[in-house]
This record gives structure tokens, C-alpha cells and sequence, in this order.
């Protein structure tokens, strides 16, 4: 009998001391940010969606070579100057693990991974074949503005 | 109603033991985890676990992969410590090829390796006391103090889980510009942070009641079942390959490894706790000392190991990592098995719950800190 009383007690005063660490963080800065109003700058090594700097890109292949998931696809053709043109070069955001391997061992710095972190979209038509030589592919997303 | 007829009404009941299902889908379970239980009353008498929901041929899919292009794949095998991930497969890649790295690699890849079992064990306590009951409150303070980690991981690479940051022959980048005041800071920041966490627990009265004595594992059950890691030392057994196999630098570091007594539940969350202390004492160390120099690749960008095989081990946040590589000399290696700390802690799990409470199995099972992505592969 005496023991459940001392149980009782000892439970309140254990109570006491969780509550107390409890009370010291009520007065702490709030650590979370109120994200659609509020939104975080993306670190300068982030890796967001890859993007082409086109006039940059030597058809390499290094890209499409090191992807582990397959998700690049480019074809060129040589005109009668010997000089390389794009046939296309698509992307699969589908399959894409933003690893950054293709950014690492570009040659040229072409192709690189963007700041975009708001990356859902309605439809996964949207995610498929995304045309990297269009300018305006990442138009609908929402672009963050980069430091 | 009498003493008698109530006997008579015991005698005249049925009773049997009967098979219950727990999981796949199940919030304890830390994932895709199929536990049949086979209870008598209350009391488990046998359990039975069923793997393989998460399975995706992570070992097949090395085979088609270049050395490099694996590296991304150690990501998702224990997805709370990737980075341990990473540093187990480049090591086993660079013992293969017979290669160092620079020595600021080297430190740059103890910091973030201790980091990342801060990180790891931050959550694997925290989610424990989840189960047992303890909901929310200390499971957002865990994970606003890993925030802080991930947020360095998230400046050093880019990325806030699946880091692939560890490259064969040392490290994708350097530490940014004023990376070191942030560790220190972070150090400077957790230890009291651990105290609190620590109070918050030790001195619960339903958390003690709930932990100590359960499960226990004897040091010699748990060395012939291949548990390692915190759950190893848990039950008495002074093994940590960072001091008894040093890779990297570790032989260079002072730092304890602590050990429980009775090998319960309690000794499992115990020595996490501790555990995290001299990983902060570690990176202190690693920081304080830090040589000047280029950590990044000096290889080509296609890498053939001549024709061999290799198996590196190493001390993983949630136990011993291996990665055992065959290679034909070609850019692609033959063969590729991993051994996985989560995979013998969790098999030792049907040998814990026999005779214990089905509400304990749930207490037995976070302690030992599973990750079904590593378990399944």
C-alpha cells in the first residue's frame, strides 16, 4: 500500500521535471517558418531541377553517360561546317534522383541542377520529356530568386 | 456469484493460443514490416517476422552500375544515416583499388560521419519514445535538433537526405566558407540540447517503467545472433570497430565507448544517448585539428579496379556496415553484397519477444532501431 502512494509521488514529481524542460522551450524562438507566406533560401549548392546553359554545352555526352537513372536523352547531328547541332536533349524529371553526377562531370559547367524546390505538379505528363533547349521550360514553376 | 461457480465457469471455458497480425501497415513498425504474433492471452509466444515490402534489388542493381553511379543508391539503404552509407561503400571501393585519401578528406569525413550518428540517433530515440506513448513532444525536439545537422549536411552537398556527397578517392566538395564555425556552433549547441533530451526521458516515471528490464539481451545471445552496433554494446560487449579495426583516422581521436549491463530496452536508449556525446566529443576533436588541403577527387572519371575482390566494414550509426565487391576489372563490379547492421538486429527481435507483453514487442522493436530500407534493400 505504501508503496503505490510512493509510486504516485514519485510519478508527480518525474511529471514535474518533464514539464520543466517542457516550460524552458515555451520561451525559445520558434525554429518553423509559416511556408506558403514565408519561404527559405535554397543553400547555394542545392540541387533543384536540372537546367542547361545551351549556348555552353559541347555534346559530350558526360551527362547522359553518367546518369544513374537514365533520365537524360541527347542526340546531335554535324552540319556541313563540322559543327555540332542539338537534335534534342530532353529530360525525364520522372526518373531523376538529383543525384548532381551530371553537374559534377560536365566539362563545361552546361548543365547544372537550378534552385526549384516547389516541384508538384498536377499531371505527370509534366514531368516527362522536358525539352532543355526550351528556355521557357520551367516557366510554370515557381522560380526562386537565386543569391 | 461464488468462489465455486466462478472456478466452475473457468473450467468449462475454451481457451487457445492464437495467431495475430502485426503490420504490414503498422505506425510502429518504422516502416513496411509484417510481425506474426502468436499470443497466448496476453503473453507472446512466438513471433515470426516477414521482410521484403521494401525490397528493390539494390545488390542487382550494382551490377549494372558504374562505381560511381552506385553512389546515389547507398542513399536509400538506411535513409536516416546516409551518410554512413556512403562513407561504408567509397571505402570499400577504395580498399579495392588500393588508394588514399587526403588527410582533410579523411577528417572531413569523420565530422560528418559522427554528425550523421548524432542526426541518426536523435531520431532513433525519439521515435522509441514515440512508441511507447510519448507522443509528439519529445519527437519534435529530436528533430528540431537534427534539423541543425541536416541543415550543415544541406550547405556542404546540397541536399538534405540522400546526400551522395562521399566520392571514391575523397569528397565531392570542400567544406564551404564558414562551415566550421557552423559545427562548432552545432557542438556548442547539442550538448546541452542531449542533457535535456536526456532528462526528458531518464527521469519519466512511465518511460523507466516501460524500458527497464524489457528485452533483455544477453552478451552471448547477441554475439550469436551478429547483433552489432549501439545494441551490441547495449548487452555488455565492448565492440566498436572505430577503436578495435580503426578506418580513417580514428586511432587518432580520444574518445569511450559505452556499454550497458543487462542488454534491456533501458541499456539500448542509455548508451545511444551516451553515444552521441562522444561523437560530439569526436567531431570537437576532428575540428580543432583539421589539416589544410584539397579533399576532392584525383581520379578519372572512369573507374576500373584491377580484378579482385574486397570487404570493408564499418562502424555504421546503427551497426556494422559491410560492403563485400567483386570486380572483373571492368568499369561495372561482378558482384555486390551488403551487409547490413539492421538485418541481424532485427533477426534477434523473435528471440526478445517470446514471453513478454504484445504491447513490450512494440517497446523491444524501437529500441533496437531498425530501418526497414536497409533491412530490405
Amino acid at each position: 500500500m505504501i508503496k503505490y502512494f510512493i509510486n504516485i509521488v514519485a510519478g508527480a514529481i518525474s511529471l514535474m521535471k518533464g514539464l520543466f524542460v517542457t516550460f524552458k522551450n515555451l520561451f525559445s524562438k520558434a525554429v518553423t517558418v509559416q511556408y506558403p507566406t514565408q519561404k527559405l533560401q535554397m543553400t547555394e549548392r542545392y540541387r533543384g531541377l536540372v537546367d542547361l546553359r545551351i549556348e555552353k554545352c559541347i555534346k559530350c555526352y558526360m551527362c547522359v553517360k553518367i546518369c544513374p537513372t537514365a533520365c537524360l536523352a541527347l542526340a546531335h547531328k554535324e552540319t556541313a561546317e563540322k559543327k555540332k547541332e542539338f537534335v534534342y536533349f530532353k529530360y525525364n524529371m520522372e526518373l531523376c534522383c538529383f543525384c548532381g553526377l551530371c553537374d559534377q562531370v560536365c566539362p563545361t559547367q552546361a548543365i547544372y541542377l537550378n534552385q526549384i524546390y516547389e516541384i508538384a505538379v498536377y499531371g505527370r505528363d509534366k514531368l516527362r520529356d522536358i525539352d532543355l533547349l526550351n528556355t521557357e521550360k520551367y516557366g510554370e514553376w515557381a522560380h526562386p530568386t537565386v543569391k | 456469484m461464488t468462489w465455486s461457480s466462478v472456478e466452475t465457469i473457468k473450467e468449462n471455458i475454451h481457451t487457445e493460443e492464437f495467431w495475430v497480425n502485426m503490420g504490414p501497415q503498422h505506425p510502429s513498425t518504422h516502416g513496411v514490416l509484417y510481425l506474426e504474433v502468436k499470443l497466448s492471452g496476453e503473453t507472446v509466444v512466438d513471433l515470426i517476422t516477414h521482410i521484403g515490402y521494401l525490397h528493390r534489388g539494390i545488390e542487382k542493381i550494382a551490377e549494372n552500375r558504374t562505381y560511381t553511379q552506385f553512389i546515389p543508391f547507398t542513399d536509400r539503404l538506411d535513409y536516416i544515416a546516409a551518410m554512413g552509407n556512403n562513407l561504408g561503400y567509397v571505402l570499400a571501393v577504395e580498399k579495392l583499388m588500393k588508394m588514399e585519401v587526403s588527410d582533410r578528406a579523411k577528417y572531413i569525413r569523420v565530422i560528418i560521419a559522427e554528425l550523421q550518428r548524432v542526426a541518426s540517433h536523435l531520431v532513433g530515440i525519439t521515435t522509441f519514445a514515440q512508441d511507447l506513448g510519448a507522443f509528439a513532444t519529445p519527437l519534435f525536439y529530436g528533430f528540431r535538433e537534427r534539423e541543425k545537422i541536416v541543415e550543415l549536411f544541406d550547405d556542404i552537398c546540397g541536399n538534405r537526405l540522400t546526400y551522395n556527397y562521399m566520392r571514391i578517392g575523397g569528397l565531392q566538395f570542400d567544406l564551404p566558407k564558414g562551415a566550421d564555425e557552423k559545427i562548432k556552433n552545432i557542438i556548442k549547441y547539442m550538448r546541452p540540447k542531449i542533457d535535456d533530451l536526456e532528462s526528458l526521458f531518464s527521469s519519466n516515471a512511465i518511460f523507466t517503467a516501460r524500458t527497464k528490464g524489457v528485452g533483455a539481451l544477453s552478451k552471448e545471445k547477441a554475439v550469436n545472433y551478429s547483433v552489432t552496433g549501439p545494441n551490441l554494446r547495449a548487452s555488455g560487449v565492448k565492440w566498436d570497430l572505430r577503436r578495435d579495426e580503426p578506418y580513417l583516422c580514428y586511432d587518432k581521436f580520444d574518445f569511450d565507448i559505452p556499454t550497458g549491463v543487462n542488454g534491456d530496452s533501458w541499456d539500448r536508449y542509455k548508451v545511444r544517448i551516451e553515444e552521441m556525446r562522444q561523437s560530439l566529443r569526436i567531431v570537437e576533436q576532428a575540428i580543432g585539428g583539421l589539416p589544410e588541403g584539397d579533399p576532392t577527387i584525383k581520379v578519372g572519371r572512369i573507374i576500373k579496379p584491377e580484378a579482385g575482390e574486397s570487404y570493408m566494414r564499418t562502424e555504421a550509426p546503427r551497426g556494422e556496415l559491410g560492403f563485400y565487391i567483386v570486380s572483373d576489372g571492368s568499369a561495372y563490379p561482378y558482384r555486390m553484397k551488403i551487409r547490413s547492421p539492421s538485418f541481424s538486429n532485427l533477426a534477434v527481435l523473435s528471440e526478445l519477444a517470446k514471453g513478454i507483453k504484445v504491447a513490450d514487442v512494440v517497446c523491444v522493436l524501437g529500441s533496437l532501431d531498425i530501418v526497414m530500407g536497409d533491412i530490405d534493400r
